[in-house]
This record gives structure tokens, sequence and C-alpha cells, in this order.
């Protein structure tokens, strides 16, 4: 498995990401409330940019326990793509619109002071 | 064991498919932004003190009091999004190289707010708006960079003032399209009064193009105050409003009493024009007294309208994009563009994912438009 120490860990505070590159790999590290995730900076879409928008936010879900009214909910856990708006859920990788495409997760680890991206990657 | 040698050669054709950047890429619905501050100085007086008045007026998408009222998306709740929704191109420089990076080698270029102007109700102000883009299009973008040609703007508020536009870039090397703005838009484009435009186009050889935008107004069919959500307005505007226009023109002979205009939509995709030519085909067969000049069923009408792909369907069977393109004879009317760089643009990849023949693929991603626009390779005008 290969690793890369892609930060310190102040480069990454808690509710930001960021692209790194490691090789030829565009990946997004986000610390969302101290744990850390990583994902392709690719959306399988339209090939976007997918890590590079502003910041994660929360989303709008509804369902029939909650009556088919919306509610906000995931804050901080939702990345958006910068070019269509196609929504992923950062922890799990899941598509919210099309929920048959997950994105690969790559682990991210603190080590010390150190954030190190393992890619050996994990099923998705 | 036809369909045997059908599987074998199948392959084969596509196994040549060329690379995104040795593709002939001809854009056919760009957009430059184009701020009131900016047009002030190529505006007549006294209009250019009312853009002068809105120049610092803070600028949300498409939507400025007295230019471009009444943005996309401003009647629905707002939630925080990495989404960009608003992205802009200010210079040429930059609408080159953003160009150069999704692959695309010559552009028709579009304005930004002015896809509103059919909504100004003064006729004179709107008619001063389009002359100052034109103006400033030729002068900021068209004449700086020969990957950037330009569409101008034909005023539907006043005719005899677009068509006296139109006869004054006839000649202009980088002017390759007359921009048929339909947001908005009353009475729709196939009313007699607007045959100057049709007229002046046709004398011009330049194609006209229909875009729209979605808006919210009490005019067919913008009336799309039944729908409380952007997903709902957005996913019909566009598309109805060029359905509308398109049974306008045929309706009224446009397609007849002038032969020889090229027209173009642009930004309702392409699955819609199967359902028009069978409907009008269908209704034809009934009420063909009404339309007593077509010579034609309606579909041969249409089927010489050129269709932009973009926004591109994109069914799990990319393969029925091409069917759909069967379905309107589409191989030689059908042409790419990105809508760059608003939020619901294509990137080529897309369509590129297409199973096409090689032909086909060359033809639809730049070939066509070739034809339509009436230029050569380096976007020369012949």
């Amino acid at each position: 498995v290969t690793e890369a120490v892609v930060g310190r860990l102040a480069d990454f505070p808690e509710g930001t990401h960021r692209v790194v590159r490691v090789g030829r790999r565009e990946i997004g590290v986000f610390n969302i409330r101290g744990r850390f995730y990583g994902l392709p900076n690719l959306c399988p879409h339209q090939t976007g940019p997918l890590c590079e928008g502003r910041r994660a936010t929360g989303t709008l879900v509804a369902d029939a326990e909650g009556g088919w009214r919306p509610r906000w909910t995931m804050e901080g856990e939702v990345i958006a793509c910068p070019w269509h708006g196609l929504e992923y859920h950062v922890p799990t990788g899941r598509c919210l619109a099309y929920p048959e495409i997950r994105l690969r997760r790559y682990d991210v680890s603190v080590r010390g002071e150190d954030v190190v991206v393992s890619l050996g990657g994990r099923a998705p | 064991m036809m369909g045997e040698m059908a599987i074998d050669t199948e392959p084969q054709e596509r196994e040549r498919r060329e690379p995104l950047s040795d593709l002939l890429i001809v854009d056919a619905d760009v957009h430059v932004h184009e701020s009131p501050g900016e047009l002030a100085p190529y505006c007549d007086p006294p209009w250019d003190v009312a853009l002068r008045t809105v120049a610092d007026v803070p600028e949300r998408y498409l939507d400025i009091p007295g230019f471009s009222p009444g943005g996309d998306g401003t009647l629905t709740a707002r939630f925080p999004t990495a989404h960009e929704g608003a992205r802009m191109v200010h210079t040429p420089e930059q609408m080159v190289a953003e160009l150069r990076a999704i692959h695309v080698d010559l552009a028709v270029l579009f304005p930004d707010h002015l896809l509103k102007l059919p909504v100004l109700p003064q006729a004179d102000y709107a008619a001063a708006l389009a002359r100052a883009y034109n103006a400033w299009l030729v002068d900021r973008w068209t004449s700086r960079h020969q990957s950037l040609l330009g569409a101008i703007v034909a005023c539907p508020q006043d005719p005899a003032d677009a068509a006296r536009e139109i006869a004054r870039y006839a000649g202009d090397p980088s002017i390759v399209a007359v921009y048929l703005p339909c947001a908005g838009l009353d009475p729709l484009w196939g009313h007699r009064s607007y045959d100057p435009i049709f007229d002046a186009a046709q004398a011009a050889r330049l194609p006209v193009l229909l875009h729209a935008v979605t808006v919210t107004s009490p005019v067919f069919p913008f009336n799309n105050h039944g729908f409380d959500t952007e997903f709902a307005r957005h996913s019909t505007s566009h598309t109805f409003s060029i359905l509308a226009n398109l049974v306008s023109m045929v309706s009224t002979g446009v397609v007849v009493r002038f032969p020889d205009l090229r027209i173009g939509v642009t930004e309702a995709g392409i699955s819609w024009m199967p359902f028009l030519c069978n409907r009008l085909d269908k209704e034809y067969l009934e009420r063909r007294r009404e339309v007593p000049f077509l010579t034609e069923r309606p579909s041969h009408y249409l089927k010489r309208v050129y269709v932009a792909t973009q926004p591109i369907e994109e069914p799990e069977r990319l393969a029925d994009i091409d069917t759909l393109i069967d379905l309107y004879d589409g191989e030689d009317t059908t042409i790419y563009a990105s809508d760059w760089p608003h939020h619901d643009f294509d990137h080529p990849v897309k369509l590129n994912q297409v199973p096409f023949t090689p032909a086909r693929r060359r033809k639809v991603f730049g070939e066509n438009a070739l034809t339509l626009f009436g230029i050569d390779r380096e976007g020369r005008r012949r």
C-alpha cells in the first residue's frame, strides 16, 4: 500500500477541505468534525473537479417519516460538484441523486502532525 | 448472420474514435458577460445614462433591475452549496483559455443578461441595448481572437432596427449568426411583424439562432407560475419556448417564405425533436388548409432546423442519443454546444461517449456547424 504525507494537521482545520496531489491523482481531503476522509477530485458525471467547491455543506432530504417535509441534514458532509451541482455524501462516497454511483474512498489518517493518504483505497 | 456482421464491424469503427483534442469542435452556444457599465460607452443617449445608473448595482446571476430583471432561480429559497451557479466570462483571454480546456476550437458568442432582452417593455431602450451589445461584441470580443465568433442580437421590440443591424454587420468577418432571443417573447418568432428580420438575415446569408432562458412572465410559454421549483421551471422553459417558436415559424410559413434562411435552435436538448416532427405531421393530415402554403409535410421543414445538443440528454443507454438523432434524420443538422460558462454547461466528454460512427461524430462536433455558420475550419466566413 502506497502512502503519502499530504500536509500538516494545521493545514486542515475542522470543516474545511483541500485538494492534494499524490502522483497523478488529485484527492480531496476533508476534515469533518475531526475525522478525515478522501475522495477523488473527479466527478464521474462529466469529469468536473468535484472537490474544488468552496465548502462541504448540508443538504435537504424528505421522507415519509417526516411527513415529506424537507429538513436540512448531513451538515458539513455533502460536497456538490462545482460544475453541475451533483451532490455526494463525503463519509460514504454515495451520490445523493444517483445512489448507484459510489466514489472510491481513500483512507486518510493523522500521524502525529502529519496527514497521510493511503492510495490503497477502500472498496466503495 | 447479419447480426453477427454488425457486431463484428461496429466495434472496429468505434476503436478509431478520435480523442477530443484531435477533433474539430465548434461550439454553437457560449456566453460572454456584458455588464451595464461595459455597454454604456457603446450605447446611444439617453439610454447610456440608464446603464451608468445601474453599473454599480450588486449583480446576481442574470438579475439587474432595469437591465435583466428577475433572475433565474431568484424565486426559490436559497441553501448553501459548492455548485458554482453563477460562472461568468469577462475577457476574451479568459474565454479562449477556458474553451481550450474543454477542447473547443471555434465558439459562437451569445450574451448573458441580454438573454432576457424581450422582457424589457421599452422598445427604444431595448433596441439601443441591442445596438450597444452588437458594437461591444465585435469591438471587445470577436475582433480580438480568431476562434471567437459572434451572433448579433436582433431586438424583437423593434424589427426594423434589428434588420438595419443585420445589414450593418452582414459583411463583418467575425459575425456568423443572428441571435433571436426567446425569453418572455411576445409575439412568437413566426409573427409577420418579424419578417424584416428574416428578410435581412436571408439577404446577409446569416443563420438565425433561437435561444431562450428561464423566466416567469405572463407570456406564453413562460407563464410557468404553476410550478413551485426551479427544477420544474428550468426543465421546461427553454424547450417549451423552442417548441412554441418552431411551431409558430412553421404555422405562419416563415419556413417557406424564406427558403434560404438557415435556422438553428439552442439550449433545448434534442429529444423533443422526434415528438415535434411526428406531432405536426399528424395534425397536418387534418388541418392542412390552415397552413396551405406548406408544400411539404411539416417535418420536412423541421428537419432542416439545426439543433444544438446542450443540455444533452444523458440516458442510461447513451446509444439512445444516436437513435434520437436518427428519428429526426439529424446526422447533418445536429451541432455540439457547451453553453459555457453556465451552471448547466456540457463538457464534450459526455457527447463523445455516445457510440456514433466516426463520420457522425465529426459532423456533430464540428462539420455541421461549419455549414450552418458558413465558415471554414479556421472560422473564416465563406
